[in-house]
């Protein structure tokens, strides 16, 4: 009974996700498998969970998108609906005139946005669903722009670019592998069912990722950052929501 | 000629017993991590369930819109099934327990479809599947008598049919209500949408096959304290 020799099934086991995970650093590690893979059975289920996921929609297919009379007017409202800091009351209170967007990081000219800016630019209207983890879902017109023309707005990513992180005033932060970044339907919205995005859903601008659930289309944005690794922001699992033990990718 | 009937049941019966008595490797070590996959899922499932406990039906529900289901209606409040349900661990342990279960599933199901398993005991012949044989197969297990219609340990043919809806039916239903559930799987497979009517009625007939589900376990369990609860249990240990 050499310990120093001996694996332990546990070791064996935990390790096996990260196995995974290594085969797969040849091509976009990033894209089938989350930033920080956990430990055990639960682990080696969330990488094929994401792998599966990511497989499967290679061809970056669209989400359902629905008619007019499914559309849920009003939209409920779930989570933080008022964000107290005061830099946000603030801005509402001007009606974000002088809210702006910073884009920093790993993109070639680092710039802000302001509302109107991002209003300027192409727009994408989109009939989807909002999916919560929880298990309720609802039907909702949302108008903004593909966060990928967002990023071209400060010049694109740069090589190094392997995450964007979006930070909101309610405290969250969330990040993105490029895969998610880049498909169509995922935006910047500032409208919801015809009308100005309420404060109840995220105003100024809120993050429509359609193939994940709910926790993932973040509210209230305050700034983007491009980085090349999740380590260092919040815990360093790529999330606020994996920081507090939920799925990193939620596509299920 | 008695003696000669007598060595051929003699020389007979202790083949068909082994064949319908005993189970391979394979059915006994999937029977068991199923076990375990199943009872996991069913935990955590519950756990999702209650941290929002109302189902809908077509493509939306949401807290306020028209349910088919809500537990506050039996007794147990929105605040008090949320306090109660933790679907951080619930979904963290349904989704790893839902690959268990379809890869020991998909196991099984390859292997048994390769061996002769599935041919030998699963499969009614074609005079056992007779109306009025499962009806009288079906009035002896209501009387208790599970086993007269089926001499030498095999299953009978209710059981093989019932076994064979389960998994060939009932099973997939429930993986497909499920990941009809998903935000990214239903993109990629939009069809799950249309075939039960939204993600709402996929979520709702994934509760209702739960419950069928259990309703299965219960007569299962029955039916194997019926047949002798720890010889059928010992034998799906050891293979003996």
């Amino acid at each position: 009974m050499n310990m120093s020799t001996r694996i332990s099934r546990r070791t064996w086991l935990s390790s096996l996700p990260a196995l995974g995970g290594l085969l797969l650093t040849g091509c976009t590690r990033e894209r089938f498998v989350p930033p920080v893979v956990r430990g055990g059975l639960i682990g080696a289920a969330d990488v094929l969970t994401m792998s599966t996921n990511r497989l499967l929609l290679s061809g970056q297919q669209l989400a359902r998108e629905y008619n007019r009379s499914d559309i849920a007017d009003p939209f409920p409202t779930w989570n933080q609906t008022n964000p107290r800091s005061a830099e946000y009351q603030r801005h509402a209170s001007e009606g974000f005139k002088n809210w702006r967007l910073p884009i920093s990081g790993h993109v070639a000219r680092p710039r802000e946005l302001s509302l109107d800016e991002i209003r300027r630019l192409p727009a994408r209207t989109q009939i989807t669903a909002h999916i919560c983890e929880q298990g309720w879902s609802a039907i909702g017109e949302w108008t903004g722009v593909p966060l990928q023309r967002v990023l071209e707005e400060a010049g694109g990513v740069t090589p190094a670019a392997r995450y964007v992180v979006i930070d909101t005033f309610d405290g969250w932060y969330e990040g993105y592998d490029l895969f998610e970044v880049a498909h169509a339907q995922t935006i910047l919205a500032y409208g919801l069912n015809g009308r100005d995005l309420p404060r109840g859903n995220g105003a100024p601008l809120r993050l429509r990722v359609e193939r994940q659930c709910g926790y993932k289309n973040v509210k209230f944005l305050k700034s983007i950052r491009v980085v090349e690794s999740m380590a260092g922001i919040g815990r360093g699992t790529g999330g606020i929501n994996s920081d507090f033990g939920f799925h990193w990718f939620a596509g299920v | 000629m008695g003696a000669d009937s007598a060595a051929i049941s003699e020389a007979r019966s202790p083949a068909a017993e082994t064949s319908g008595t005993t189970h391979s490797y394979n059915v006994r070590i999937c029977h068991w991590i199923n076990l375990v996959s199943c009872a996991y899922l069913l935990w955590s499932g519950v756990h999702i369930f209650l941290d929002f406990p109302e189902l809908y039906w077509g493509h939306t529900g949401y807290r306020g819109y028209p349910a088919a289901f809500r537990l506050a209606d039996w007794g147990l409040s929105w605040e008090q099934a949320g306090a109660l349900g933790d679907r951080r661990w619930g979904r963290n342990y349904h989704f790893t327990f839902a690959w268990v279960f379809l890869i020991n599933g998909l196991v099984y199901v390859v292997w048994n479809l390769y061996s002769t398993h599935f041919r030998n005991q699963m499969l009614p012949a074609r005079d056992e599947w007779t109306v009025a044989r499962l009806l009288a197969e079906l009035r002896d297990h209501l009387r208790w008598r599970s086993r007269r219609q089926a001499p030498g340990g095999h299953y009978g043919a209710l059981q093989k049919t019932s076994y064979l809806v389960l998994i060939f039916v009932f099973v997939p239903l429930m993986i497909l209500t499920g990941i009809a559930q998903s935000p990214g799987l239903t993109a990629a497979m939009p069809v799950l949408l249309d075939v039960f009517g939204g993600r709402q009625s996929a979520r709702t007939l994934h509760t209702i096959g739960t419950v069928a589900l259990m309703l299965f376990v219960v007569v299962h369990v029955l039916e194997v304290a019926a047949a002798g609860f720890f010889v059928k249990v010992r034998s799906m240990i050891t293979g003996k």
